[in-house]
């Protein structure tokens, strides 16, 4: 390219003389979250898996109440809604909130995504081009993190809402009272998309911290998997006490804050949203002091 | 214009960059140069604010570069051409850096034009070969149209015609007011580039100077010298304090002596000499000179208080005393 080519192109100013703003890195990072193939392939895949998920766990759902109510327990059949009372709440056997019945596939899948998100730019060297751009630093965590609660909500209440409109129907010949208006299906549809994305700045945030994406979701599916896994063992440990623990663990709390009512003995769910909300914070603020102090 | 003030870097034990000031002034291409490890990535990450200095401060534009509004349009810099993501196109890339400062996607196709990557912008940057990902880091580097350009090595893994691009490029900018400062290890890329020279070893600035003031100081008399009794001449130079080296078999090369002198000597005791050709080091041989002398002239200033200038390499025989004076006129 020869010289004259050059000053052409230098002798108008067209680069403009804006400064850097949230809104505009904002704008930058959501650029970069719809230029990946790899993410809209992993956001179809979560739809899918959320739906599909969902759906298995409905069927579930519904051969069990079948079974109770056509062949019966110790005997003795009963209608359908004795059988769904007949779980306690958060187990897993109520229709309120069957939109969020694929909702665990939904936090990995997102979880991870949201580790991709800024571990795969400590991985390829982009972070440095980011990090020039928007020196800031803190402003491509937060820019980051609104693309992902924005995505995630979105996503995670598409996704129950369609997973509700195909369960529910199933569930017509018990008789059972099972619609928008029930209890606790429209509030099980807007904290899930809350769970979802309060998971993803987790993930954001471990992401930050690792700067590894293999070694940020493998420590995300530890917390969210792994650990109440090891919850359940913790509850045949001698003394009461232990039994009250494991519903402190982030994705336990998280859950009993998509779920309604009050249980003895365990978090309301206004609590076990809190908790969570504590997790949050308590990840992302480690991850916000790392990202400004240390070197990129 | 960049300044640094005895900017410090320590990687746990290891003094990447130790207390270096200088200033790049604009309207020069000016060129950064040392052996590979000397410190000049990290210094350039600490302009860009990627590392924090130790201690020290440095500054672009009268500022941290952090604190620029617009820093795009301050400074553009080609730190790493895998500063990409692998899996986006040239094109988006640009465009998510672009859109940080409101830049339009017309300066972004502007650009890519410019670098030569239009057929390519539109795959995905894994895929290109480390030339085009220079050419990439470049267009990135020159987005915001900035007023300072740091590139550190960008003619690495370029093809000839882009090295004479970058170099059109640097030295255009520079004539329109601009600050470039270019790293590299070749000297010789610089000789044809850059005005003005920071050399730099082992962390420690060990030259700051004009690129004709380097060759000139740091260019020493050198004969080459055949003749089949090697053995025999370099004693009767020695005795002189003369310093005489043997590369190849009836080779000498012959320091700081005249060749008229060599040829009497030789006559005055009868050996035969067949060749004597002056030799003028390049800048390529001033600079290995500069980077060698390095070690030495560390060791001294860290034996007594002398600051830059001080007394300085003794070691081979009959040099010392240029070399000092020389190292003294590089300081200043």
């Amino acid at each position: 390219m020869s010289t004259t080519t050059i000053s052409k192109k230098h002798a108008i100013p067209s680069a403009g003389t804006g400064g850097v703003n949230f809104l505009r890195v904002l704008n930058s990072e959501s650029i970069k979250f719809r230029t990946l193939m790899s993410t809209k392939l992993l956001l179809v895949l979560t739809f899918v898996a959320i739906v599909g998920i969902g759906l298995l766990s409905a069927l579930v759902r519904w051969n069990v109440v079948n079974q109770l109510v056509t062949v019966g327990r110790q005997g003795h059949t009963m209608t359908a809604k004795q059988a769904i009372q007949s779980f306690p709440p958060g187990q897993g056997f109520d229709l309120y909130n069957l939109p969020n019945a694929g909702l665990n596939i939904g936090i990995l899948i997102m979880g991870s995504l949201a580790v991709l998100f800024i571990a795969s730019e400590y991985a390829t060297g982009m972070i440095r081009s980011t990090m020039n751009a928007a020196p800031g630093r803190l402003s491509t965590f937060g820019a980051k993190a609104v693309v992902l609660i924005v995505v995630s909500y979105v996503l995670s209440i598409v996704a129950g809402v369609v997973t509700f409109l195909l369960a529910s129907p199933m569930f017509a010949n018990f008789g059972v009272d099972l619609g928008w208006s029930t209890d606790g299906v429209l509030y099980s549809v807007l904290t899930g998309g809350l769970y979802v994305s309060g998971v993803a700045l987790i993930g954001l945030s471990l992401g930050t911290l690792l700067k590894n994406p293999a070694g940020g979701i493998t420590v995300l599916v530890a917390i969210m998997f792994v650990l109440p896994f090891a919850g359940q063992f913790l509850t045949f440990a001698p003394g009461d006490f232990w039994k009250y623990v494991p519903q402190y663990l982030p994705s336990e709390a998280g859950g009993r804050f998509l779920s309604i009512g009050h249980a003895d003995g365990i978090l309301d769910p206004w609590a076990g949203g809190l908790v969570f909300l504590g997790y949050v914070i308590l990840f992302m603020v480690p991850a916000l002091i790392a990202l400004k102090r240390r070197d990129v | 214009m960049i300044e640094a003030t005895g900017l410090r870097k320590v990687y746990g034990a290891k003094t990447a960059v130790d207390g270096i000031s200088f200033t790049v002034q604009p309207g020069k291409v000016t060129g950064f140069l040392g052996p590979n490890g000397a410190g000049k990535s990290t210094t350039m990450r600490m302009i860009m604010g990627l590392d924090r200095p130790t201690s020290g401060d440095v500054t672009v534009n009268g500022r941290h570069y952090s604190q620029h509004k617009a820093p795009l349009h301050q400074v553009g810099a080609l730190l790493d051409a895998k500063a990409v993501h692998t899996s986006r196109s040239a094109y988006n890339h640009l465009r998510a850096m672009a859109a940080t400062h409101g830049i339009p996607n017309s300066r972004v196709e502007e650009v890519i034009e410019m670098t030569g990557l239009t057929a390519v912008a539109k795959k995905k940057a894994g895929g290109f070969s480390l030339g085009m990902g220079q050419r990439l880091g470049i267009a990135n580097a020159l987005l915001g149209d900035p007023q300072t350009l740091i590139l550190d090595e960008p003619v690495n893994g370029l093809d000839p015609e882009g090295v004479q691009w970058v170099r059109n490029l640097a030295r255009y900018l520079a004539s329109q007011g601009k600050t470039i400062f270019i790293s590299s290890h070749l000297m010789s890329e610089m000789a044809q580039t850059a005005d003005h020279l920071i050399v730099i070893g082992r962390g420690k600035i060990i030259a700051d100077t004009s690129v004709d003031a380097l060759i000139e100081s740091q260019s020493r008399k050198r004969t080459l010298v055949r003749t089949s009794e090697t053995t025999r001449l370099s004693e009767l130079l020695a005795r002189d304090g003369v310093r005489v080296e043997q590369n190849e078999r009836e080779t000498l090369e012959v320091y700081g002596v005249e060749p008229l002198r060599i040829g009497q000597l030789a006559l005055d005791n009868r050996v035969l000499v067949y060749e004597l050709t002056p030799l003028t080091s390049s800048l390529e041989e001033a600079y290995f000179q500069l980077t060698k002398d390095e070690v030495e002239y560390h060791s001294h200033i860290t034996g007594g208080p002398g600051a830059p200038g001080g007394p300085l390499d003794a070691s081979p025989a009959g040099v010392g005393a240029t070399s000092a004076a020389t190292m003294e006129g590089i300081q200043s």
